[in-house]
């Protein structure tokens, strides 16, 4: 099975013809297919090597086996004849038949030979002469141009389908591969516009796993990424979603990202360790990993967001979103390209059907899926920067043919640049991709306005701040923004490092325990510098004013050890006056509701009528309940069924019964019930203990009595 | 690679490095079918809209075009989805036209059945379509021409519009370039709007975009009304058609609050059209007076929202838009362009300056630190009081004084927002003040007392914010303004841009309050001018040269 799947249609067609033909010689093979004898002669050739065909002492023959095999699919590549009769006749008599047919009969057998070669008779005689046929049907059985089988079915034999389609297996030629729609294009445009493409796919990569270095998403528990999280990702990148979920699949298939538990224990996809060698490596370099990648994973990104056959959508990076065959469909798919001669590229509209096609012819047999697989390749390889306005790129080749791309590809890249252009509305514009050191400082004194070939940064008080934080001091600043402009630094720049510096830290913020104010200076130097309170970590932050590390309960008693008299003030600057809290609790109330009230009166005879009730329906259950050991029938539980009759019988009397039964909380009880219906599963009853009409699980009932004395 | 002088960027911004020696060039091929963002000193963005690429289409040029020369300029390759979504785009146009039915009068036509179907379906265009006659066509109701056209582009199905315009009422107009010439900028202008059919035109204050008016006139041939913003311009744009057109005195009417004339040429102010009286516009019918077969808005960017509605039914007319700030802080640029028409022309300020069609301009941000008892007063003050507070600081009136004295002998004009700020101001230097409680008579009469030199120096409030021509002005000072609008900023300087003699360059200082809204305000409208490439220096009062 698996050598007829890698056959193409001619090489099928061939074996095809051979099983029709059963032994036979390469000479009249050659007759049998509709195809140049050449090729003919090398698919044979083919075939032999793979020894699905074999030559015995009395010619060629097909491997026994293979006929079966090639009926299993439909329409895979063969031409629906089957194998020619032992005793055919020559070619010359079944024309002869063929033309003595009535136009009827000629109709009704090309019918049968299109529907492959065979069709029930119904009520056809088998044995007839040509003179007694009395239907189209009767008179092909009589001219034997239909061969009867067993269980009323005939047979169009193949010596007869070979005479309706002119003496080959097929009517239309099978060696004629199909050609790719093309239009024309410069190669080098070509590379550059798929070149453009690359870039930006590792910009894309490294940016989305930046991002997902500090926020992870989580992993979904089948394993997948969240349609949420693609779709973060999309608007991050500035794609569409299948190009994100294409990005997410190739980074995965790189092993640039992985699953691992985030800080709350959840599994989260992450980037992985190989990211940063990855991230440290030439472009050229990180994009021939990532396709190559690509080039072999049996994932399949193009399906993400589409919906399997239960109808649920498929995510992103869910494990079962792989086909054995994907690698295979998107070399085919590449390969048409670069069958290509250089300047054409495949025709846009047109185009991407026609490679189908053509791959199609390649690998005529499995899978149905094939056809998807290749449009899909061809979508995400001028995604990926593989090809470019559908041509191939020429960096492509090499790494098709296993070489590495990485050299010609740089060539098309931008060079890292050490620079940018400063403006005098505090945009920064760095003309190519910036060293990477280069960019991480500039991230952070100024924010990123657009991204791509070129950088767009923008100072602004916000990002000139954000410096400030993390440590960069103004002077530093303008060093650092004149040292990476070409041009000379704007006027309002340097104003704007200067002013937001001006009033950067004018109000300090910390964390302290207790403070210490006096209007005695000198008391709070004494303080400062007494040796006995070194411990109580005191620090002067205004002439007038102390803090302490110190929390209050302890430094109180150690102040008045010290011989201060301290006092201490509340949160709104009050004093607070230090008097020990005299404790005290809550009177506990009196609950009990003083007896002889009215209402307390009408509660208690309500409980005592609803208990009498009670007793009552107790006491009538008993009594109909059977003495025990006497007779001892019907006290056995009832079966489902049995219940079922016994509960219907009562509903159709109007009887009261006992029955008992098993709540929900396993208690068994027993009660007089009068049945109203039966439905469902479902007994509907006025419950006398309850005085109410309830619902009671038939299955739960458990026996079914008539209540003694009821008539 | 390729060392083009283009980087184009994913998010479709087009940066152009302006130093480049094929700059010229390739502005030259990319201003068809991308618009200009900003233009500061070293590197031009352009953006790709839906918009813009739309109009390219209308103009002629097809995708492969447009990717072409993206391929050809740019010095990086271009990313992919961006050429595919310049293609998809495009291919949008023209699916749907707009044409004229010999017996169903206006109707819309379609080549591709299922597009016309998702059109129907929408929402926003309901009501304004009639019966479908066949397949392909539909019915639109003639006065709804202006508003389907905007709901087409809203849901990104725009259509072509072969329908025309009337040519209106005759009228012979011509240019008399007796002692001047048109510029060449004009002319590409006047010229990119009558084959556009209907469009606006952006070209810097005191570039002459009243000439480009006249142009088109003088195109059209035809029975002219012009929408201007006020009574003053009105006479300036009535002054400036007698002198440099045929047309004389009795062909131009004014129609304004005091006088309802009608004429061949008409010149109304956005005022009394949109005057509302009992719940109707009683003079609306203006637009009907006449078959007009030109209609001109000058500072488009004003166009208050009545007038955006009536434009919606004016859509057979031709119609130009003139302005030098196409931006609204209300966000309906996109409005003017698809009730006006599109973009015909824009030129970036500093090319103009290069030419020496107008003045450069020296921008100064002065910054004055409130003294502390204001402080205070400001730190406890309600946040709406806030920007007056920070606006009328006394010290700024000291640095108004040190300023003027530093330009003795120039034309100076002092321009704020509050009017006790510029009396006081007024009493302090002992000028003039216009405000809008100044009569139309004493206006004029000052402004031509300051032209002829009569005048140094004049206090204005925001009446003199637009299309006030005062060509000898030489130094604004700018002491408040309304909020963090960028246009004003921009009118303001327009103001000084008229060419001086021998090239002098012209100052515009703008006098704020540090660590203050003032100054925020102050950055958010100084961008627009920023961008055109107008750097600002900021300076401390304190270090102002005496």
């Amino acid at each position: 099975m698996r050598a007829l799947d890698s056959l193409t249609r001619l090489e099928l067609c061939v074996l095809d013809a051979l099983v029709v033909a059963g032994q036979t010689t390469p000479a009249e093979l050659v007759t049998l297919v509709r195809a140049a004898p050449e090729s003919t002669t090398s698919a044979l050739g083919r075939l032999l090597d793979l020894a699905l065909a074999w030559e015995s002492t009395g010619g060629l023959r097909a491997l026994t086996g293979v006929a079966d095999a090639m009926a299993g699919v439909r329409g895979g590549g063969t031409s629906g004849l089957h194998p020619r009769s032992p005793d055919a006749p020559a070619p010359a008599e079944v024309q002869r038949r063929l033309a003595e047919v009535s136009p009827a009969a000629r109709t009704l057998l090309e019918h049968v030979a299109e529907q492959g070669g065979e069709a029930t008779t119904g009520t056809s005689r088998h044995h007839v002469s040509v003179a007694d046929a009395a239907t189209p049907a009767e008179e092909l059985l009589a001219r034997r141009l239909l061969v009867p089988r067993s269980g009323g079915v005939v047979v169009l034999p193949g010596e007869v389908g070979l005479a309706l389609r002119g003496g080959t297996t097929t009517r239309e030629p099978v060696d004629e591969v199909p050609e790719v729609v093309t239009s024309e294009r410069s190669v080098s445009l070509v590379d550059r516009a798929a070149a453009g493409a690359a870039f930006e796919v590792v910009r894309r990569v490294e940016l989305l796993l930046d991002q997902w270095g500090t926020a992870p998403p989580t992993a979904l528990r089948s394993g997948g990424l969240g349609v949420r999280d693609l779709k973060a990702a999309a608007v991050l990148l500035h794609v569409d979603e299948p190009t994100a979920a294409l990005l997410v699949e190739v980074a995965y298939a790189a092993g640039l990202v992985a699953t691992t538990a985030d800080r709350d224990g959840n599994p989260a996809w992450v980037p992985t360790d190989l990211f940063d060698t990855w991230s440290g490596q030439e472009l050229a370099a990180r994009w021939t990993g990532l396709v190559r990648a690509w080039l072999d994973t049996p994932r399949l990104p193009s399906l993400v967001g589409q919906r399997d056959p239960q109808g649920k959508a498929w995510n992103a990076l869910q494990p079962e979103l792989a086909s054995a065959t994907a690698a295979e469909a998107r070399r085919m798919a590449l390969e048409a390209l670069a069958d290509l001669p250089d300047g054409r590229v495949v025709a846009t509209g047109t185009g991407p059907p026609s490679v189908v096609a053509r791959v199609a012819w390649l690998r005529p047999r499995r899978p149905r899926t094939r056809a998807d697989q290749v449009a899909a390749a061809l979508v995400e390889a001028a995604a990926l920067g593989v090809a470019g306005l559908g041509g191939l790129a020429t960096y492509s080749r090499a790494l098709l043919d296993g070489e590495d791309s990485a050299p010609s590809l740089a060539a098309l890249l931008p060079e890292p640049v050490d620079h940018v252009l400063l403006q005098a509305d505090l945009t920064a514009v760095a003309p190519g991709p910036l060293e990477s050191a280069l960019a991480r400082r500039l991230q952070v004194v100024a924010d990123v306005e657009s991204r791509g070939g070129a950088t767009v940064y923008r100072f602004t008080p916000g990002s000139v701040r954000r410096a400030l934080d993390s440590g960069w001091t103004a002077v530093e600043l303008h060093d650092f923004v004149g040292s990476v402009s070409r041009t000379p630094v704007p006027q309002p720049l340097t104003y704007l490092v200067d002013d937001t510096a001006r009033t950067y830290g004018a109000v300090r913020v910390g964390a302290v325990e207790a403070f210490l104010r006096s209007d005695d200076t000198s008391a709070l130097t004494e303080l400062e510098h007494h040796p006995k309170a070194a411990g109580l970590g005191l620090r002067r932050i205004a002439p007038t004013v102390l803090v302490s590390t110190t929390p209050l309960d302890v430094l109180l008693p150690r102040l008045r050890e010290l011989g201060g008299a301290p006092v201490v003030e509340a949160p709104d600057g009050t004093v607070h006056v230090a008097r020990p809290d005299v404790l005290r609790a809550r009177t506990p109330k009196d609950r009990r509701t003083p007896s002889g009230s009215a209402r307390a009166a009408a509660h208690r005879a309500a409980t005592a009528s609803a208990v009498v009730t009670a007793i009552r329906s107790g006491d009538r259950a008993a009594s109909s309940r059977p003495a025990a050991g006497a007779g001892g029938a019907g006290v056995a539980p009832l079966s489902p069924s049995g219940s079922l009759a016994a509960l219907r019988e009562a509903v159709e009397s109007r009887t009261p019964v006992l029955i008992a039964y098993v709540d929900n909380h396993g208690t068994s009880t027993e009660r007089v019930v009068d049945p109203q219906s039966v439905e469902g599963g479902q007994l509907v009853a006025h419950d006398h203990r309850s005085d109410d009409v309830r619902t009671f699980a038939v299955h739960r009932i458990t026996s079914v009595r008539p209540v003694e004395g009821s008539p | 690679m390729n060392d083009g002088p283009l980087i184009v960027q994913s998010d479709k911004t087009l940066l152009l490095e302006i130093d480049h020696e094929r700059a010229a060039d390739c502005r030259k091929a990319i201003a068809p079918f991308a618009e200009l963002e900003r233009s500061p000193e070293h590197v031009h963005t352009y953006r790709l809209t839906p918009l813009g690429l739309w109009n390219a289409r209308a103009a002629g040029h097809d995708a492969e075009q447009v990717v072409d020369t993206l391929l050809e300029y740019s010095r990086y390759a271009v990313p992919h989805a961006l050429l595919v979504d310049v293609a998809e785009t495009m291919a949008r146009y023209g699916r749907l036209r707009l044409d004229k039915h010999p017996t169903h009068g206006l109707v819309l036509t379609s080549t591709d059945r299922p597009v016309l179907e998702e059109v129907l379906r929408a929402k926003k265009v309901q009501g304004m379509l009639g019966a479908r006659i066949d397949d392909d066509t539909v019915v639109v109701h003639a006065s709804e021409r202006g508003n389907l056209k905007q709901a087409l582009l809203k849901i990104g199905w725009p259509a072509e519009d072969f329908a025309g315009y009337v040519d209106g009422e005759a009228h012979p107009i011509s240019l008399l370039e007796d002692d001047w010439t048109l510029r060449d900028y004009q002319r590409d202008a006047a010229e990119s709007f009558w084959h556009g059919g209907s469009g606006v035109v952006v070209l810097p204050c005191g570039a002459g975009k009243t000439l480009v008016g006249a142009s088109a006139m003088a195109h059209a041939q035809a029975t002219t009304l012009i929408l201007v913003t006020n009574t003053v311009s009105a006479r300036q744009w009535k002054d400036e058609l007698v002198r440099r057109t045929s047309l004389t005195e009795d062909e131009i009417g004014e129609y304004s609050g005091s006088v309802k004339e009608v004429r061949p040429v008409t010149i109304a102010t956005y005022q009394v059209l949109t005057m509302k009286r009992k719940g109707v516009y009683p003079h609306l019918e203006l637009l009907d007076a006449r078959d007009w077969g030109l209609i001109v808005y000058d500072e488009v960017h004003l166009l208050p929202a009545p007038i955006f509605r009536m434009t919606a039914n004016l859509q057979a007319r031709r119609r130009i838009g003139l302005t030098a700030t196409l931006v609204r802080e209300d966000g309906r640029e996109g409005d003017v362009f698809s009730l006006i028409g599109p973009k015909r022309y824009d030129a970036p300020w500093k090319d103009i300056e290069a030419q020496g069609w107008i003045a450069p301009a020296d921008c100064v941000e002065v910054r004055v630190t409130l003294p502390t008892d204001e402080r205070l007063v400001y730190a406890v003050a309600e946040p709406e009081e806030r920007y007056r507070l920070a606006s009328c600081t006394a010290e700024k009136t000291r640095v108004v004084r040190d300023i003027v004295a530093s330009h003795p002998g120039q034309p100076t004009l002092v321009i704020g927002q509050y009017i006790e700020q510029l009396d006081e101001l007024a009493a302090s230097l002992d000028a003039p003040v216009i405000k809008g409680d100044t009569p139309v008579k004493e206006r004029q009469r000052l402004f031509d007392a300051f032209r002829s030199g009569e005048v140094g120096l004049l206090v204005v409030s925001k009446v003199a914010n637009f299309s006030i021509d005062l060509p000898s002005a030489e130094v604004a000072i700018q002491v408040s303004g309304s909020y963090g609008s960028r246009q004003e900023e921009a009118q303001r300087l327009g103001r000084l841009l008229r060419p001086k003699s021998e090239g002098k360059t012209a100052h515009f200082y703008t006098i704020v309050s540090r660590d203050t809204v003032d100054a925020d305000f102050a950055a958010n409208r100084q961008r627009f001018l920023a961008e055109q490439g107008y750097a600002y220096r900021i300076v401390d009062a304190e270090d102002l040269p005496a």
